[in-house]
């Protein structure tokens, strides 16, 4: 599928009324023109994108369509080619401590003599700065967060003994401690269970309403409408973003994924959110 | 000869001795602290081919310092030009990493041997020189404590007291990223500047320890700590401090060991005890060393076939396992001929009972942390209250006996 | 398959096959004319390749104007660690005749040099010395104790059988060689009664000579002293901790006053020896530098074996307490001895 016929969508609501438009001082996250590639291959192409505050969003695409590469763009964890990234109104420099980020799990190595409790200190890691002892307050902080996803109980466990499910719920909790605005998740209910993917749906709603923002990159397209406020549908180029109702139409994912998605299972997305 | 150990560890084995054995107990603990992030890091090579990498920085020093006119034995220009070369393996190793197709641990083996060899060569070239005093160079590579001077225990001492303060200050840093790099850099750590710190204690306590273990074993000094200290714990900031702690132990014992007989060279000595104290933890260690993990799985076999074999005895069913029958032979639950004795129809008895009230449990609760402390080496007692447990009952009714 | 003009490739490797092979013969025909061996005009000299500087300073004395001596280990060069390089393998693969010390003496060279024996002339002049006039190894059943030039007498074996190896390279200067050993056998002569005499005046309770390995038993036998070295025989092997300990407690016992540093030793170690000694109160100084293993810098009095020896002497006789000239037995040693 050529991207060439693409590169000149608008944001298309279904039912024809226009899609809001965020003022940029208020985005918890903007992005203008970023491009980001490994080597010649781009990964995110001059990608437009806004995310409206206090809103739970969803990154939609196909297999190698950018969506860690533009989270990690977003974060200066890759470098990127070209556009701006703009964090509530400021650079991301300036506005790095207001963002928390919840990688995907593969990427850590579970032998590491580290227990849950560490774990999710170190999301304290602005407050506490290189030297600060860790006080009880900052403790009890720690063991509030893992309360919040159910995992208090396994404070002393080393995380190498934990379940998939458990250890996407101890990161989760890190990043309850960070104490953020605006969180973003990659993948976060890939291969966990059902209670699992419970919990945490709960906690980032939780989040939601008292004010934070989410964005997550989410892989399962049957629970896009049922979990989502919002949804940026990307493949390598922005497809549509928006709300979720006006958005994740039939078209705009056939668009998105081509012709990899056949036409009744678009149908059985359709589904009222819950 | 025992006394004269025993002199030895008690500082009493005469000035020389004494001076060597703070030495090395401080290098062994500034060693195994850094060490430890070195390990963490999973770059515990690059040390190697850094330590590798001062060979020729000895050389040039050496040269350049008898063409300035001097005999060449100024030990901290050595020590500088040693430091110098180590860097630039280091930076070596990491342009051909990143700018070649070739992995980091071909990189690693091409700068080590290129490095170490063009040293070899520069003390071949340095030995025809006939200015300046090059005896003494060699000791580089295996280090000699026997001449070792006040002046050299103080700069050891100052180092190494510097080397510790600096990974107190770090560890935090160096712990993230060695974690979680990514995560690093979301919350403002620099990775690149943080690895730089690390590479650059490592490079310190490699010029310390050039002369008191030399260049080809100060990685066992940086390795081998962390590795055994590993097994005593799940947390890092203890991790760090156990490896610390062999480290220095090693460094005195081992230069104790080597003042208190004859003809014992103290570097390899060292590196010898350093090695026992990982034996030893690889072994004894509590819940992770080899000796536990082998008891926890012969207690849990045993636990197992008990389990199966009494379900089995309640159900009335044949048990045909010999090792079941063994076992419960040897606990007195069944007799010689295989028929239950009254203790063992009694535990049968509530075994049936427990695996019934689980059945029911992993129907109420979905709950996955409670499943999660479900496993058959506790009983549902210690796991669920007493009101869950009767509401549990009340599905089940009352309990049964096992006939004979 | 493309057809007229070669393509881009192949015309860049035509270029580079022609320079390499330009360049090759360039390098040929300059490389063939150099000389092989850079022979004089005049009458050829008999080329000689010795090892240690005490041998070829032998050699020269021995072989005068016909000889020319070239020596393998300069001045603080040690013999016991020495590996050849590839310009000595060719220097010695081009001479007339090879002289080495044996007795293990250069320890690295003797596999090379037992090769090399089935090729050119290889002569070990201390080999020749009878085997009861050798002390024994400390360490090594079979082996013996090179450093026999530390006591002249032993030394005119050696020089005898330098005279004898240059003889058999070239039987018509004979007379030659035979006069000029019989002349410097003499001075040696001198030299052996020169340390006697001057040895004798150091007190008895002084005579304890302790230096960084041990390169003095003969001269020890020769003179009546105590003979102590911080490391063995060979520097290869490392003084332990507890060697320095052991030292530490004979200094303070003994008394002793005066130790010495080597030439072509590290000298960390007598250092230790003093900071150890001054720990117990103790104060211990350096006597002097002596040369051991290697003779002083070339062109000088020290630089010949007569010298070396000289100096040797006179320093330890003025530190251990004797009574020597200031400037040595022909007043020729460098001021400060």
């Amino acid at each position: 599928m050529t991207m060439a016929e693409n590169t000149a969508l608008e944001l298309v609501a279904a039912n024809g009324r226009p899609v809001r438009h965020t003022d940029l001082a208020d985005a918890p996250l903007a992005v203008r023109e970023l491009t980001v590639s490994y080597g010649q291959k781009p990964a995110v192409f001059s990608l437009d994108a806004t995310f409206a505050p206090g809103r739970l969003a969803a990154i939609v695409g196909p297999n190698g369509a950018g969506k860690s590469t533009f989270l990690k763009a977003a974060l200066g964890m890759v470098p990127k080619l070209s556009g701006q990234v703009i964090v509530f109104g400021q650079p991301l420099a300036a506005a790095r401590h207001r963002i928390a980020y919840v990688p995907q799990r593969a990427s850590v190595d579970w032998d590491f003599p580290t227990r849950v409790i560490d774990v999710v200190l170190m999301g304290m890691y602005r407050q506490l700065g290189l030297l600060r002892r860790v006080s009880a307050k900052q403790r009890d902080a720690a063991l509030a967060c893992l309360a919040r996803v159910g995992m208090e109980d396994f404070s002393d466990r080393q995380i190498g003994q934990l379940s998939g499910g458990q250890q996407q719920r101890v990161f989760l909790a890190r990043a309850l401690a960070q104490d953020a605005d605006l969180y973003l998740l990659d993948e976060p209910f890939a291969g966990v269970d059902a209670a699992t993917e419970r919990a945490i749906i709960d906690v980032l709603k939780a989040i939601r309403d008292e004010g934070r923002t989410v964005v997550c990159v989410h892989h399962d397209l049957t629970t896009v409408a049922q979990y989502f406020d919002d949804v940026l549908l990307l493949n390598v180029h922005k497809i549509a973003e928006g709300p979720v109702e006006d958005v994740f139409t039939a078209e705009n994912l056939q668009k998105t994924y081509g012709g990899r998605l056949a036409a009744v299972h678009i149908d059985q997305l359709r589904l009222d959110p819950q | 000869m025992f006394e004269t150990l025993l002199d030895a560890f008690l500082f009493r084995a005469g000035y020389n001795a004494a001076l060597v054995t703070v030495g090395t107990t401080l290098l062994g603990i500034a060693a195994g602290s850094t060490g430890t992030f070195i390990f963490l890091r999973k770059r515990a090579l690059i040390s190697d081919a850094v330590a590798h990498a001062t060979l020729p920085g000895v050389g040039i020093a050496f040269m350049v310092l008898v063409a300035l006119g001097g005999d060449g034995r100024n030990l901290p220009a050595l020590l500088a030009g040693s430091a110098l070369s180590a860097w630039l393996g280091l930076l070596a190793v990491q342009w051909i990493s990143r700018r070649t197709r070739l992995a980091e641990d071909a990189a690693i083996g091409a700068v080590l041997s290129v490095f170490f060899g063009g040293g070899i060569v520069l003390l071949t070239v340095i030995q025809t020189m006939t200015t300046g005093r090059r005896a003494g160079l060699e000791e580089f590579l295996l280090g000699a404590t026997a001449g070792m001077l006040f002046h050299d225990a103080v700069f050891i001492a100052a180092a190494g007291l510097l080397v510790l303060t600096l990974v107190i200050a770090l560890r935090r840093a160096m712990t993230l990223v060695a974690f979680d790099p990514g995560f690093a850099t979301s919350v403002g750590i620099s990775v690149a500047r943080t690895d730089l710190a690390m590479m650059a204690l490592t490079m310190a306590v490699t010029v310390v320890g050039l002369k008191l273990v030399g260049l080809i074993l100060i990685v066992a000094m940086l390795i081998i700590p962390p590795v055994a200290a590993r097994f005593w714990s799940d947390s890092t900031n203890s991790v760090v401090w156990i490896a610390g702690l062999i480290g220095g132990t090693s460094g005195f014992l081992g230069a104790a060991l080597s003042a208190s007989a004859p003809d014992l060279p103290t570097g390899p000595i060292i590196v010898l005890v350093c090695f026992a104290l990982f034996a030893v933890s690889i072994t004894f260690a509590p819940q992770r060393g080899l000796f536990a993990a082998m008891l926890r799985y012969r207690a849990f076999h045993r636990h197992v076939h008990r389990r199966q074999g009494l379900l089995a005895l309640a159900r009335g069913e044949e048990i045909l396992d010999p090792v079941t029958v063994s076992v419960l032979r040897k606990a007195g639950l069944v007799r010689r001929d295989g028929v239950a004795t009254e203790a063992g129809r009694a535990q049968a008895a509530r075994i049936l009972r427990d695996e019934r009230r689980w059945d029911i449990a992993r129907q109420i609760h979905r709950d996955e942390a409670v499943i999660n402390r479900q496993d058959i080496l506790r009983p549902i007692e210690d796991v669920l209250t007493r009101d869950e447990i009767a509401e549990i009952d009340r599905r089940i009714g009352p309990p049964e006996a096992v006939p004979s | 398959m493309s057809t007229g003009r070669p393509d881009r490739k192949s015309r860049t490797a035509a270029f580079w096959r022609r320079a390499c092979t330009a360049l090759a013969a360039a390098v040929f025909a300059v490389t063939a004319q150099l000389p092989v061996t850079s022979a004089q005009a005049g009458p050829a000299k008999l080329h000689v390749v010795a090892t240690t500087s005490m041998i070829a300073d032998a050699a020269r004395q021995v072989g005068g104007e016909e000889v020319r001596v070239r020596e393998l280990m300069g001045p603080g060069i040690d013999p016991h660690a020495y590996r050849q390089t590839r310009t000595d393998i060719a220097a010695m693969t081009r001479a007339d005749l090879v002289l080495w010390h044996g007795l293990y003496l250069e320890a690295q060279l003797e596999e090379f040099m037992h090769k090399l024996a089935q090729r050119r002339s290889v002569v070990a002049v201390a080999e020749s010395l009878p085997k009861d006039r050798l002390l024994r190894h400390d360490d090594y059943a079979n082996q013996y104790d090179p450093h026999v030039w530390m006591d002249p007498q032993m030394w005119t074996g050696v020089v005898a059988a330098v005279r004898d190896a240059l003889i058999a390279a070239r039987p018509n200067a004979r007379a030659t060689f035979e006069a000029n050993a019989a002349r410097h056998i003499a001075e040696v002569e001198a030299l052996a009664a020169y340390a006697a005499d001057t040895l004798r005046s150091v007190p008895e309770q002084t005579r304890y000579l302790v230096t960084a390995h041990d390169a003095f038993n003969y001269f020890g036998r020769a003179y009546g002293f105590e003979v102590i070295g911080i490391q063995g025989i060979s520097t290869e092997s490392e003084a332990g901790l507890n060697r320095i300990a052991e030292l530490v407690s004979l200094l303070v016992e003994k008394n002793v006053g005066a130790v010495f540093v080597e030439s072509s030793v590290s000298d960390r170690n007598v250092r230790a020896l003093i900071e150890g000694a001054a720990a117990r109160g103790h104060k211990v100084s350096i006597g002097g530098e002596l040369f051991s293993d290697a003779m002083g810098a070339d062109g000088t009095y020290e630089g010949s074996y007569v010298g070396m020896l000289d100096h040797n002497v006179t320093t330890i006789t003025h530190a251990l307490g004797g009574t020597a000239p200031a400037r040595g037995m022909n007043s020729r040693l460098s001021a400060g001895s």
